[in-house]
């Protein structure tokens, strides 16, 4: 109860503070009338296109520039909690699914409903996953920005060399039927090039292979997890066999995080399909000798589902600034901005009909995304959330490293998964 | 009315002195309470406090306690941190040895390669880290390459489980050698030149004389040197943070990754907090081992 009070209290706080301020404006700025928001993310990618984006921002509002900070992947969680809990965060900044239930219900995120209304902005015009994705007790904490959507990269040369053309549909079932594993075969050879690389990532792969087996990882948002469900466990299970029975994949000694190297391996040429998020190919472009192709995910026996993480502009409940922050955030969720960042290739927006010019983008590069776009607009499955996830989601990920060993029993491995997502 | 009372005069004095001798230890009486006594409090106190970073701190008595004790991997990251301090130790303190014996003689530029075995150790670890893991790489690094040229295919050395501590373990030897060479050569460099002549006069050979004058006589600079680097072995952190992230699995997750893993990747601050208290006594309990054990058999001094 004293949760909600808290969460409500910032809420109604922030709104009064925004009414506040549209009416005192000049007497709030002594200073110049300059503000300076800070905004922080951990792609030094898509760093280089917000540059347009935060000058076209500036270009609408001459009085409030925008100072990037970019943190490596690690230190970006670790150093925005602990701002957070001290009261001293950026203005705005990036979050993920994954930590969203656990900054969610601390009432450190401020609700942007009035904001995006008052903006003119439709919650129903954004991929509606990446929307649910950031709801919490009905109030919209974070705007939609993009959607990483999961697809099948390839290496062309070695399709090439092994002779085959990339069947248009790709499928897989447990029992090792399919065209996926066929293909996974002739792209296998000797001990030095495998056909794929099925390893320890929860995204890009087990969560997939559980998704278009007909199972699910948990039966509702901060629900029960189900990973030991028997479609879960057939999917688990086929992800090992695909590398100790079908021997089509390195095995976890060489790929398990933290020191596995999955997608070195792919970018050096050693692993020839390779499934990844679309925000990968960015990074993936310069790093590799050959040329890249995109097919969608193999499809299940229930069809193609994939993850789909988009990510979101969260704004600081307790920012000193919550009139200009919450127009920056308007701004980044507004066609103008999302469609700057598309059209140079960082992400696929999250605001529908926004993808063409990530299309084109990458058709210049010789990159067929059409599979990417294809899959985000069928069958999608949100990333687990749950209550305590930034603790359970690593214990998890480490608990399946087993998977990729050969050692404990699928079911054990899935049944200690459960018990860790449902410990309360 | 040339001297006043000398009583009085050594009572003002001494207690002048005093005031001075407070105000010239105040600097660094601030740094010990508020750097070091201060967080050990902080600490002892979050251990019976769930608090998760975000949330609001609960007393909950010796819950993270028991809790402690039902942890198989808090068990299994002091085994990791155990095996880390044996290999580390032995290893840092003969090489270090072995370097000062090296380095103990007169030759011209000698006091460069001193300054050079101490590098390692002046280095950003985490920089040290980084630097290593690309050498460790399987495929590019430049152990592997070197390996290359006598045909072996070298392994993949920090995703092994078998082989990812020992080179971890490696980088700290490394590391702290050229450090503790400095106290083995102090150590060496106080024992009179007189003893050497005497021992080779009756005959003693090299390593005789090393065994049963050199190596009696460092004793104190050892007890030192071994208590340093036990200490400070369970408590590396940083190079395995940077090379490993204490995989793989858990392989090489010692007990401050562990604290780090809670704090800052789970933001429990209490129970990371509790698995500090536990580090911090079983190194309180291994450097009062130590002492016991050397108090015993060390003489600090030469002559008598």
């Amino acid at each position: 109860m004293s949760l909600s009070r808290r969460t409500f209290l910032i809420g109604a706080g922030s709104v009064l503070a925004l009414a506040g301020c549209g009416s005192s404006d000049d007497k709030a700025s002594g200073g110049g009338g300059k503000v300076e928001l800070v905004y922080r993310l951990w792609d030094e990618q898509q760093e280089v296109g917000y540059k347009a984006v935060f000058a076209e921002f500036t270009k609408q509002n001459p009085d409030i520039t925008v100072r990037m900070e970019v943190l490596p992947w690690d230190q970006y969680w670790t150093k925005l909690t602990t701002e957070l809990a001290s009261g001293k965060a950026p203005d705005v900044f990036w979050l993920t699914v994954d930590y969203f239930p656990d900054f969610a219900s601390k009432g450190v995120l401020a609700p942007l409903d009035d904001l995006i209304s008052k903006a003119g902005l439709k919650l129903d015009s954004y991929h509606p996953n990446v929307v649910q994705s950031y709801k919490f007790e009905d109030k919209q904490l974070g705007m939609p920005k993009d959607m990483g959507i999961v697809g099948l990269l390839y290496n062309k040369d070695l399709v090439a060399k092994a002779g085959i053309t990339m069947p248009a549909e790709l499928t897989w079932a447990p029992d090792g039927s399919g065209s996926f594993l066929e293909v996974a075969r002739k792209l296998t050879v000797g001990s030095k090039q495998w056909g794929f690389c099925s390893w320890n990532h929860s995204q890009t792969q087990w969560l997939n292979w559980i998704a278009s087996n007909g199972g699910r990882a948990m039966d509702k948002p901060y629900g029960a997890f189900e990973f030991a469900n028997q479609k879960s466990v057939e999917a688990l299970q086929f992800a090992r066999d695909l590398v100790f029975k079908w021997k089509v994949s390195p095995d976890g000694t060489r790929t398990n995080p933290p020191t596995g190297q999955a997608t070195e391996m792919f970018y050096r040429g050693e692993v020839a399909m390779f499934p990844a998020n679309n925000a990968l190919l960015p990074f993936a472009l310069p790093e590799v000798k050959f040329p890249i192709g995109v097919a969608a995910m193999p499809a299940g026996p229930s069809g193609r589902t994939v993850v789909i993480n988009g990510l979101s502009e969260a704004m600081f409940a307790k920012t000193k600034h919550p009139d200009e922050a919450g127009k920056l955030v308007a701004f980044l969720g507004s066609e103008k901005a999302q469609k700057l960042m598309g059209d140079a290739g960082y992400i696929i927006p999250a605001l529908n009909n926004a993808g063409a010019g990530y299309q084109a983008f990458w058709k210049q590069k010789g990159i067929d995304v059409q599979p990417f776009i294809d899959s985000a607009a069928g069958s999608t499955v949100n990333l687990p959330i749950a209550e305590g996830w930034t603790a359970k989601s690593p214990e998890i990920n480490k608990t399946v490293n087993d998977l990729y060993l050969d050692k404990v029993p699928v079911a054990d491995i899935a049944a200690s998964m459960d018990k860790i997502g449902n410990d309360k | 009315m040339l001297r006043p009372a000398p009583r009085r005069t050594r009572q003002v004095g001494k207690a002048q002195q005093t005031a001075v001798a407070y105000a010239l230890l105040a600097p660094s009486l601030v740094g010990v309470l508020g750097f070091l006594l201060a967080p050990v409090v902080i600490v002892l106190v979050l251990s019976l406090f769930d608090w998760k970073l975000l949330s609001t701190p609960e007393f909950v008595g010796l819950a993270n306690y028991s809790r402690l004790f039902a942890d198989e991997d808090v068990w299994h990251s002091l085994l990791v941190t155990l095996y880390y301090v044996v290999i580390c130790v032995p290893g840092t303190t003969i090489l270090s040895l072995l370097l000062a014996l090296l380095v103990d003689r007169k030759l011209r530029g000698m006091k460069y390669f001193r300054a050079l075995l101490v590098i390692p150790w002046m280095a950003t670890p985490v920089a040290l880290g980084l630097v290593w893991s690309w050498i460790f790489d399987p495929g590019r690094g430049a152990l592997n390459q070197f390996l290359g040229v006598f045909g072996i295919d070298g392994p993949a050395w920090l995703s092994s489980p078998v082989l990812a501590m020992p080179s971890v373990a490696a980088v700290h030897i490394w590391q702290f050698a050229g450090y503790n060479m400095l106290f083995f050569l102090a150590g060496l460099q106080n024992i009179p030149r007189s003893l050497r002549e005497a021992s080779s006069l009756d005959g003693a050979s090299p390593v005789a004389h090393f065994f049963t004058i050199t190596l009696p006589l460092l004793r104190p600079t050892m007890l030192f040197v071994l208590i340093t680097n036990v200490i400070g072995s369970f408590q590396a952190f940083d190079t395995i943070f940077v090379m490993t992230e204490g995989g793989p699995g858990d392989s090489t997750e010692v007990a401050t990754y562990l604290i780090y893993d809670e704090a800052f990747r789970k933001f429990d601050f209490g129970y990371a907090s509790t698995i500090s208290v536990l580090l911090f006594a079983v190194v309180l309990f291994a450097t009062i081992t130590q002492f016991v054990y050397f108090e015993r058999r060390t003489t600090y001094e030469v002559s008598g």
